[in-house]
């Protein structure tokens, strides 16, 4: 255990400190800052649109930091071949590997949170409102989001055992894209009767092996559309655990090529 | 005192350019003894770091296998006794000198900051211990390089060209370190393509050559087989076609004669004849074999010297090539 934990610390420490990581988030963070003087709309709208705005923009940036900050982990450490100096120690691969993700995700978190804290801010002062029953709930979004990126940097992590940077960005974006965008619609056509059999069979392979993203939009109906949410706790509790499993499967995954690849 | 490491016909294949597979380490027999100072010597390209990768667990065999303390290449307790510094290593730029040691240390279960610090001052850098590494100059992250290795008391140090891109300075106070490390009763097995560095602190060396050992032996018995260089003036350039020995070179210019002779052939006869034929003998100088003309005529391929170390293991290589 302890060798992952530094490891993860070493990582953590190095990624706060990337400035391309740290310009998208101050990006992300200015859009977030701006976004009331964005928000043209009624009183009425204007309170649900500053939230979706803001969500959207916490969200596409963890996004691009997510795949940025994981694409090059592991590349960069035979590149510079740190990574030797680390498993001449008594430091098994996965050890390594599980280091470098929870690395990732604690930075993850890190930033997504100072995020969060601007959102809040923000609503705070645009709203007036300052009651923490009424703010805190904010946080819940993020949260999901937050599951989200740890699964998309489980798949970028995997995919960095044996795919090039550059390659791995794309991979692991599409993937996001296609598992937000489209997992409802693969599993519509599951779901449906009046398909072709093929079809719909190569529908519930895709809905059963991709990575169903979608299920973190919590806040967007409009991708999301019929996922009525009965129990919220429930769901959440649901959708996590789906996640854990989905990054637990990912990493073993990932060790298995990885112990066995050439650095 | 046993084997620190062995190797049978270790070999290695990558993917040759011109399609095909090539041995960068091909059928490679080490053996290396515990608590000496070995010399893994040869020029860029040879199959250095591929060796010492292979023996640290961090690449794989094609072929062969190897021993470090008797354990199966890659074994996590031999991982605890043993360190490894990697050629042009690079460090965690983010981190002082300090935190460096405490991230290896970790890696160990080690967290003893007395510790940390007593290895700094035995590598120079305790004034420098709360710069980050990006302030560090190369010797300096060769230092910190080596604290680290030193970190777990290795009884076997893997040192890749220790002192590659380093000046005079530098290259001294590695080599004095590594000779402290044969005094605390350490095994080093140190690559180089540098000769002048290890000539005088190895034991025993393996010279390695598009990825096969030529020579291995104490260096001792590698550099036998030097040269006596005797000068003389005065002499006819009929005298100097007297000279019959095949394995002298010769030369002779306005009556000055050099004789280059194999340093197992007694001088005496040619004195006596150059005094004779009423020539001036001005100069007898030995010249111990180099390690560096050693290396030199092996990698060359024109090999002039006499001595070859047999390597027991040596009848098995080529049944496999
Ligand atoms: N991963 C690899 N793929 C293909 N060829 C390699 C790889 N690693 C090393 N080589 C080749 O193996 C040879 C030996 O390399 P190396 O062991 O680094 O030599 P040395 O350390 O003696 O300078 C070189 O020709 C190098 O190009
Ligand atoms: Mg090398």
């Amino acid at each position: 255990m302890r060798p992952i934990l530094s490891i993860a610390g070493t990582t953590v420490g190095e990624a706060i400190r990337r400035r391309v990581l740290l310009i998208i988030l101050l990006v992300g963070i200015l859009f977030l800052a701006i976004a009331p003087g964005l928000s043209i709309l009624s009183a009425r709208q204007e309170r649900a649109v500053l939230i979706g705005l803001t969500l959207g923009v916490i969200q596409l940036t963890s996004v691009v930091i997510a795949i940025v900050l994981t694409v090059y982990m592991i590349p960069n450490e035979i590149e510079r071949r740190t990574i030797y100096t680390i498993l001449c120690k008594p430091v098994q691969r996965w050890q390594f590997l599980v280091g470098k993700y929870l690395g990732a995700v604690a930075a993850l978190a890190l930033m997504m949170a100072m995020m969060t804290v601007v959102l809040i801010v923000v609503y705070a002062i645009q709203q007036q409102v300052y009651s923490p029953d009424q703010l805190a709930p904010l946080a819940k979004a993020p949260v999901m989001f937050f599951v989200q990126m740890s699964l998309l940097a489980a798949v970028a992590i995997f995919f960095s055992t044996f795919v090039t940077p550059l390659v791995n960005f794309f991979l692991s974006g599409g993937l996001y894209l296609i598992g937000s965008a489209f997992s409802s619609f693969f599993e519509s056509i599951s779901q449906s009767a009046n398909v072709q059999p093929f079809a719909k069979g190569i529908a519930t392979f895709a809905n059963m092996i991709l990575p169903n993203f979608a299920y973190y939009n919590v806040q967007n109906p409009l991708i999301n559309p019929q996922q009525a949410i009965q129990n919220e706790t429930v769901y959440y509790i649901q959708v996590t655990v789906y996640g854990l499993f989905y990054i637990g499967i990912l990493l073993v995954g990932g060790i298995l090529i990885f112990d066995r690849r050439e650095v | 005192m046993g084997a620190a490491i062995e190797t049978k016909n270790l070999t290695k294949s990558y993917k040759s350019k011109q399609g095909g597979r090539i041995n960068v380490v091909d059928h490679l027999n080490l053996y290396v003894e515990e608590g000496e100072i070995f010399g893994f010597l040869g020029p860029n390209g040879a199959g250095k770091t591929t060796t010492i990768k292979m023996l640290l667990g961090i690449i794989y065999p094609t072929e062969g296998e190897g021993y470090v303390f008797g354990k199966e290449l890659g074994d996590m307790e031999v991982h605890r006794i043993i360190s490894y510094l990697p050629e042009k290593p690079y460090y965690y730029e983010h981190m002082t000198g300090l935190e460096i040691l405490r991230f290896y240390g970790s890696l160990f279960g080690i967290k003893d900051d007395d510790l940390f610090k007593s290895l700094l001052e035995k590598v120079n850098l305790a004034g420098d211990m709360t710069k980050t590494i990006n302030q560090y100059s190369k010797g300096m992250q060769q230092r910190i390089g080596l604290a680290q290795s030193l970190l777990n008391d290795p009884k076997l140090l893997f040192l890749d060209e220790p002192t590659g891109g380093l000046d005079p300075i530098a290259h001294i106070e590695i080599r004095d370190l590594i000779l402290q490390f044969r005094a605390e009763g350490k095994t080093c097995f140190i690559s180089s393509h540098e000769l002048s560095d290890v000539e005088r602190i190895c034991d025993r060396v393996a010279i390695i050559n598009k990825g096969r050992i030529a020579k291995q032996g104490p260096l001792d018995d590698l550099l036998k087989g030097g040269r006596i260089e005797i000068t003389a003036t005065d002499i006819t350039e009929a005298f100097s076609k007297t000279i019959q020995d095949k394995d002298a070179i010769v030369s002779f210019s306005h009556g000055r004669l050099i004789v280059d002779l194999p340093d197992d052939h007694n001088p005496n006869a040619l004195l006596d004849a150059v005094r004779s034929s009423g020539g001036t003998i001005v100069s007898v100088i030995p010249r111990r074999k180099r390690l560096e003309d050693l290396f030199l005529e092996t990698v060359s391929g024109h090999d002039g010297s006499s001595v070859e170390i047999p390597n027991p293991n040596d009848a098995k290589e080529g049944a496999e090539a």
